[in-house]
C-alpha cells in the first residue's frame, strides 16, 4: 500500500523546531522524515533516538530528502532562501514569523505562492486562539458597531537584564529584536481584526535591557476610513509572568477588551444572536475554546499546524494565515521603522 | 504501589497562576507577595486535614520547604509532591541565551558543587554527546534540592516538558526520568500532562508501570486532549496498580461551580485530586465536597 500521510522536513531546531516538532509528530497523517539543524549536539541526539534523516542545513535537506511539506523555524533571516528553494521544488511551507527580514523578499515569496497551488503559512498563533476569533466573530458581525479606535499591546519579561548576548536575536538584520519577535504579534492581530493600516506614525523605540535592538515599541495606525489605533510592545515588563495579548477596540455600539484568556464586551444594546446584554458581559477562554487532539503549548499552537496540514489535505480550502498576510505584517513593521528613522530621534 | 493521598493542596494559587484571568492571577500575586501570608494558608489547610502538597519547583519553593522544615511539629505526616521544572525560568533563559547556554547557566549558577563545574567546563557538548539522559538527571537534581529533607511522595514532570518529549516519542526519556526518581528519591515517578489518554497508552506499550499521571479532569474537558469522553473511557479502563490518577483543574480556573465539578469528578475512577484554594471557607468547603469512590 502506498503511504498516504504527508511527509514533513523541519528546518531549524530551536525553541519552535523542538516544539513544532513534538505538535506536528503527534498527527496521525504526518511522518516527519527530515531535520535540518548547523548544531551537532541536537543532529546527534535526534539521529540516536529518532527514525529520521538529519542535515546540517537546508540545502543538504533538499538534496537528501524530498519532503511534501516543510516547517522551517530557522532565524528570519534565513526565511528567504529556504523558501525560495522550497517553491521550486513544490513544497509546501509554514514559516515561523516574522515571514521575512525583509519587505522584497516577503513580497516576492507572497507573490510565488500565490501563483501555485502551493499551502503557504505564516506561524501567527494568535490567529488560533479561540478568544481572538470570538472577537473576530463579533467584530465580522457588527456587534460592537463601526469600529472607530483600537489599542494593541504585548508585554512579558523575556529580556529581564543586561546580558552580553550574541547570536541572531541581538541583530535587527538577522531578525532580532522586539518588534521583529514580538511586535510582530501584536501588529498580525491588528492586521487580522481590523485590517492593515494605511499609515504608520508617532512610532518611538526604546532599549531597556539590550544593547543592539529595541525592547519596547509604541506606534499609531491611521487608516483611510477613519478608524485610528495604538500599538505598544514591551518585552522587559517583569511584572508579566507570561507573554500576554492585549486588545482593546472601541465601537460606535459598544467595545471589547480581549487578551488570549478572556473577553469583555460592553455592548449600548443588547445582541439577541450571540446572547449579550445591554452593558457589560464577559466570556473566559472556558466558554469558547475548543480542544485539540494533542496538547503541547496551548491550544492555539496545535491548531495553526493542524490547519496547515488540513489545508495539505484538501479539507480546508483558505489558509488563515497566508504569506500575503506575512507580507502585510512585514510592510507594517517596514513603515515603523521607516517613520522612527525619520521622525522618532530629536 | 503505594498509595497517593486522597487529596493534594496545590500552589497554583500562591504564584499568581490563573488560567482564566490574568487579573484575578495578578490579585493573587499581590496577596502572596508576602510569604507569610502562604504559610498561613498551609496552616489552615493542615489544620483542615490536609496531608499531602504539591510545590512546583518555583523561586518560592526553597522559601517554603525551608518553613516545612524549620516547623516539623506543626506539620507531622506530610507527605511532598514536587513538580518540575518551573519552566518560565528556562523559557525566558533560552530566549535569552540560547539553549545550550541556558542549560549551561542553570546548572552553573545553580550548582557550585565542584563536580557540575568540572563537567560544564569541559564543554557540555561533550557531556551530552555521552549521555543526554546525565544532564537531563542532573537538572532534575537542580530542580528538587529545595525539596531536601522532606519527605518526598511523588516527583512530577511538569506538563511543559512530559507533553513535549511525548510527542516525540522516545520511550527511554521517561524510562530514565521514572528510574532516577525511584532510585535517588526513594519516590514515585509522576507526570502532568494534558494528554492523559495517550500518555497512559504510550506508557503501557513502553511497558513503564507504577507511575503517578496528573491530568486536567473536569466536567467541560477543559485543558483535556483529545476531549472529556476520552478521559472518562482511559479512566474507566485504568488498572490503578500500575497508574494512579489524579485530577487537577477541576474547577477549570473557575467555570465550574464547585458542587457541580466534584459530583463530576466523585465518580470518576480516579485516585486523587489536587486543589488550590486560598481561603479557609474554600479549603474546608472543597475538602467536604471531595468523595471519591
Amino acid at each position: 500500500m502506498v503511504n498516504s500521510k504527508i511527509s514533513i522536513g523541519i528546518i531549524g531546531m530551536g525553541r519552535m523546531g523542538i516544539t513544532h516538532y513534538s505538535i506536528i509528530n503527534g498527527h496521525p497523517d504526518v511522518v516527519i522524515e527530515s531535520v535540518a539543524d548547523p548544531s551537532g549536539l541536537i543532529m546527534t541526539l535526534m539521529n540516536k533516538y529518532l527514525p529520521l534523516k538529519t542535515y546540517k542545513n537546508y540545502n543538504e535537506l533538499f538534496r537528501g530528502s524530498t519532503p511534501d511539506a516543510i516547517l522551517v523555524c530557522t532565524p528570519p533571516d534565513l526565511h528567504y532562501p529556504i523558501i525560495k528553494s522550497a517553491a521550486e521544488k513544490g513544497i509546501h511551507v509554514f514559516v515561523e514569523k516574522p515571514f521575512t527580514t525583509k519587505l522584497a523578499e516577503a513580497s516576492e515569496l507572497a507573490h510565488i505562492y500565490s501563483g501555485n497551488r502551493l499551502v503557504n503559512q505564516v506561524g501567527y498563533v494568535n490567529r488560533f486562539n479561540d478568544i481572538f476569533l470570538k472577537v473576530k466573530e463579533f467584530l465580522d458581525n457588527g456587534v460592537i458597531g463601526k469600529v472607530i479606535r483600537f489599542k494593541s499591546e504585548m508585554f512579558s519579561c523575556t529580556i529581564s537584564r543586561s546580558a552580553e548576548s550574541s547570536g541572531w536575536r541581538s541583530s535587527r538584520g538577522s531578525g532580532g529584536g522586539a518588534v521583529f519577535e514580538m511586535a510582530s504579534h501584536a501588529i498580525d492581530l491588528v492586521n487580522f481584526l481590523i485590517g492593515k493600516p494605511d499609515k504608520v506614525i508617532g512610532s518611538s523605540l526604546n532599549k531597556i535591557f539590550s544593547k543592539n535592538v529595541e525592547d519596547a515599541v509604541s506606534s499609531t495606525f491611521l487608516y483611510k476610513n477613519g478608524v485610528t489605533g495604538t500599538i505598544y510592545i514591551n518585552w522587559s515588563d517583569t511584572s508579566y509572568r507570561k507573554p500576554t495579548n492585549k486588545i482593546e477596540i472601541f465601537g460606535d455600539d459598544g467595545k471589547i477588551f480581549a487578551d488570549q484568556h478572556s473577553l469583555k464586551i460592553f455592548l449600548n444594546k443588547p445582541n439577541e444572536k450571540f446572547k449579550l446584554r445591554e452593558g457589560w458581559n464577559t466570556l473566559y477562554i472556558t466558554d469558547v475554546f475548543k480542544p485539540v487532539p494533542f496538547y503541547v503549548r496551548g491550544n492555539e499552537f496545535s491548531s495553526q499546524l493542524w490547519h496547515f496540514i488540513e489545508c495539505i489535505q484538501g479539507k480546508v480550502k483558505t489558509n488563515n494565515c497566508t504569506f500575503a498576510d506575512g507580507n502585510d505584517t512585514l510592510e507594517v513593521i517596514e513603515n515603523i521603522f521607516n517613520d522612527y528613522d525619520l521622525n522618532g530621534k530629536i | 504501589m503505594e498509595r497517593v493521598d486522597k487529596i493534594i493542596f496545590g500552589d497554583n494559587q500562591f504564584f499568581g497562576i490563573n488560567h482564566m484571568s490574568q487579573e484575578k492571577a495578578q490579585q493573587l500575586a499581590e496577596q502572596f507577595h508576602n510569604i507569610e501570608n502562604i504559610f498561613k494558608v498551609y496552616h489552615i489547610a493542615y489544620e483542615a486535614g490536609v496531608r499531602a502538597f504539591m510545590l512546583n519547583s518555583h523561586a518560592k519553593a526553597y522559601d517554603i520547604c525551608k518553613y516545612f522544615r524549620e516547623n516539623k511539629s506543626h506539620f507531622e505526616g506530610v507527605s511532598w509532591y514536587p513538580s518540575l521544572p518551573y519552566a518560565y525560568k528556562y523559557a525566558n533563559l533560552v530566549a535569552e541565551k540560547g539553549i545550550i547556554p541556558a542549560i549551561n547557566e542553570v546548572l552553573f549558577n545553580e550548582n557550585t558543587a565542584s563536580g557540575v563545574f568540572g563537567m560544564i567546563t569541559k564543554g557540555s557538548m561533550a557531556v551530552l554527546n555521552k549521555d543526554a539522559f546525565k544532564l537531563m538527571k542532573m537538572l532534575v537534581d537542580v530542580e528538587l534540592r529545595a525539596f531536601k529533607g522532606l519527605n518526598i511522595k511523588v516527583a512530577f514532570l511538569q506538563n511543559i516538558i512530559t507533553d513535549l518529549m511525548l510527542g516525540y516519542d522516545i520511550k527511554e526519556v521517561f524510562y530514565e526520568f521514572c528510574e532516577h526518581i525511584r532510585k535517588k528519591y526513594n519516590a514515585m515517578p509522576g507526570l502532568v500532562t494534558q494528554n492523559m489518554p495517550y500518555l497512559k497508552s504510550k506508557l503501557e506499550e513502553w511497558g513503564i508501570t507504577e507511575v503517578v499521571i496528573c491530568s486536567s479532569f473536569n466536567k467541560i474537558g477543559y485543558l483535556m486532549s483529545p476531549d472529556r469522553d476520552s478521559y472518562i473511557t482511559a479512566a474507566n479502563n485504568n488498572d490503578s496498580s500500575k497508574y494512579q490518577l489524579i485530577a487537577m483543574s477541576t474547577l477549570a480556573s473557575g467555570a465550574i461551580p464547585t458542587k457541580e465539578a466534584y459530583d463530576f469528578i466523585n465518580v470518576q475512577n480516579i485516585q486523587s485530586v489536587v486543589f488550590g484554594a486560598s481561603s479557609k471557607n474554600h479549603i474546608t468547603e472543597t475538602i467536604q465536597l471531595i468523595k471519591l469512590k
